[in-house]
């Protein structure tokens, strides 16, 4: 198991404190293509920043690689998202004012690579996402496909453990949501295990697993009928 | 760990992200080139002043003192008020004796003279006979030949010191050194050229005159035993206040002096002149450093206005840095780089340019004779701004900065 979380609760403090993790138990194999599935409200961008060592709970375990992630230090949360996980955001996250070759490039950077080694893997997986030729484009000058895809390139730079992608094609025309859909297939094809977050029936129905979560709980799945 | 000094992507990104916004880096980096151009220039500013009105007294002890005598103001032992006081030889013959706290002492006796020489010839010269002590109370600055010393004034020798003007004027190209000139038809021989480091003056100045002993100058034009007025200096820890009774014990032995009578002998009293300047310029040192500091503050405000600025622009940015793994130090490093790379550059500016204007303002004031007057900041004194300015420039920038890092990056990436 890749990721293994193990009753899982989260509490937002406040004047009314908020439960919306309420016990998640989630297992995750290695090289699976999973979607995460739910309302908004449901808690999956909760389970989604837990998941990317974004944001801490509050009880529960949760495992990633074998590793317990808990109550990590920022420096230690920093360094095992820039080597473990490999973030895609719905609104792309490209670095305005840098061209995609320095965007694909940048987890390396702080990583302590030297400037030419990054620059050199950078173009491997821009070549890898058919955009060598766009290398030197500033993310203003590409279509929304291309940033999606320069996004997913500097997801893998750093060789992660898994894809964590956030809503991919919510900004993305439906045609260009095919097109990212089978990157990420082919990712996952090439052995990368993928998870993302949605609320598109059609994008999860283009994955191996759903995930469903409802009010801060995993919707326990049906069994499938195959026709 | 990198050291973010010697890693050279570091200024890279610098380099970008202060040259993203040019207009603002450049507005910020001039409120601070500003702030440091302005303290620097008043902090030299405020010394320069201070050499200038020093200058003035170039060339005098600073504890010297000048007795003027006048008219009496109360009627005494039968002699009406408003009589003129002479002060005589057996004044200075007993101040010699009796005030032990005296360092140096000269009677001057004041004439006017026609200076002749060959076909040329000036009329209403002043002459001041003085002592040898004299000297030693009013630092001259000798051009030419030597002053006169005790062997001279025991001999009576008729020798004469020319003012540098009056030398100018009276010989022109010619060496004055050896000449007889006339003065009132007695014939003197000229042994040196001097004239007056600074600008104040105690009776005539040095440079339009003739100066001889004061011996040889009442023996030569029968002048009596009295004198016109004295100088004299203190010794180590005796203000010229101090002295002043003793000789003022003295002046009512010899004269008809009321005890309440103090306006028959005044005393014009440098150290205290002194003493004002200085006050004058701690007061103005002081205002110049604050104002100074208050254009420092109102540099580095801008400073951590900008910094917070600049940070909240780039909070998504900061959150997607944190996201693919930058570290809370790496992203402090980046803020505060950034401002202290403007701090410093624009400092050193500001400091360049100070210094240039000080140099100019010391060249345009230079005087041939006292020299600068010392429009100049030390290199401590640049090097302290430079320290100050970069110490709050980083404070300046470490608020906005530790403020960015409590916001969570999943939060800043959905800022817009």
């Amino acid at each position: 198991m890749i990721i293994s979380l193990n009753d899982v609760n989260k509490t937002y403090p406040g004047a009314v404190p908020l439960h919306v993790l309420k016990g998640i138990n989630l297992g995750i194999e290695k090289g699976e293509l999973v979607s995460i599935m739910g309302a908004s409200g449901s808690g999956k961008s909760t389970l989604l920043n837990i998941l990317g060592i974004l944001d801490n709970y509050d009880t529960g375990e949760y495992r990633l690689d074998g590793l317990l992630i808990k109550n990590l230090s920022e420096n230690h949360a920093a360094e095992l998202r820039n080597k473990m996980i490999g973030f895609v955001f719905q609104s792309f996250n490209l670095i305005s004012y840098k061209n995609a070759l320095e965007n694909v490039a940048l987890p390396l950077f702080y990583q302590g690579v030297s400037r030419k080694k990054r620059n050199r893997l950078a173009m491997e997986q821009l070549e890898r996402m058919g955009l060598a030729d766009r290398a030197h484009h500033m993310p203003g000058e590409l279509s929304g496909g291309q940033k999606q895809r320069v996004a997913i390139a500097r997801s893998l730079i750093t060789n992660p453990t898994i894809i964590l992608a956030d809503e991919p094609t919510g900004a993305l025309d439906s045609k260009t949501s095919k097109e990212v859909m089978e990157v990420f297939r082919q990712l996952n094809r090439d052995g990368m295990t993928v998870v993302i977050v949605t609320h598109d029936p059609g994008v999860a129905a283009a994955t191996d697993r759903v995930i469903r979560i409802e009010d801060g709980l995993i919707v326990p799945a049906k069994p499938q009928i195959n026709v | 760990m990198r050291n973010p000094v010697f890693d050279i992507d570091n200024w890279r990104e610098i380099g970008t992200t202060l040259a993203r916004n040019k207009t603002r880096t450049f507005l910020t980096a001039f409120g601070i080139f500003w702030g440091t151009a302005m303290l620097a220039m008043l902090w030299g500013g405020a010394a320069g002043l201070k050499g200038m009105l020093m200058r003035n007294f170039d060339g005098f002890a600073t504890n010297m003192g000048a007795i003027l005598p006048s008219r009496t103001s109360i009627s005494y032992k039968g002699y009406n008020k408003g009589m003129i006081i002479r002060l005589n030889q057996t004044d200075l013959e007993m101040i010699r004796q009796k005030v032990d706290k005296i360092e140096a002492l000269s009677g001057i006796v004041l004439n006017v003279v026609t200076v002749g020489y060959g076909s040329k010839s000036k009329q209403g010269v002043n002459a001041q006979g003085v002592e040898e002590d004299f000297f030693n109370i009013q630092l001259p600055e000798v051009y030419k030949g030597r002053l006169f010393n005790t062997a001279d004034v025991n001999s009576m020798k008729k020798s004469v010191l020319l003012g540098k003007n009056l030398a100018d004027e009276i010989f022109g190209q010619e060496d004055p050194l050896g000449k007889f000139i006339s003065l009132n038809g007695i014939y003197f021989q000229v042994i040196g050229v001097i004239g007056q480091k600074s600008e104040a003056q105690i009776g005539a100045k040095l440079d339009d005159s003739v100066i001889m002993p004061e011996k040889v100058m009442r023996g030569a034009f029968g002048m009596g035993t009295n004198i016109d007025f004295i100088v004299f200096t203190g010794r180590q820890g005796h203000d010229p206040d101090d002295i002043k009774p003793d000789m003022m014990r003295i002046f009512r032995l010899n004269h008809p002096i009321h005890p309440d009578d103090d306006q028959a002998v005044r005393m014009m009293n440098i150290a205290e002149q002194f003493r004002m300047v200085d006050n004058v310029f701690i007061g103005v040192s002081l205002l110049a450093l604050f104002v100074g500091a208050g254009t420092l503050i109102a540099g580095i405000i801008g400073v951590g206005n900008i910094m917070w600025i600049i940070v909240k622009e780039r909070t998504q940015e900061i959150g997607i840095r944190r996201a693919i793994g930058a570290k809370p130090r790496d992203i402090i490093v980046q803020v505060l780089s950034e401002g202290l790379v403007l701090t410093a550059v624009a400092g050193i500016a500001g400091i360049v340019f100070a210094t240039l204007v000080l140099f100019v303002v010391d060249k345009a004031t230079y005087d041939p004779v006292t020299g600068s007057a010392h429009f100049l900041f030390s290199l401590t004194a640049a090097l302290w701004i430079m320290f100050i300015f970069l110490f709050l420039g980083t404070i300046a920038g470490l608020i906005p900065s530790i403020k960015a890092m409590k916001i969570k990056p999943i939060e800043a990436m959905r800022d817009k």
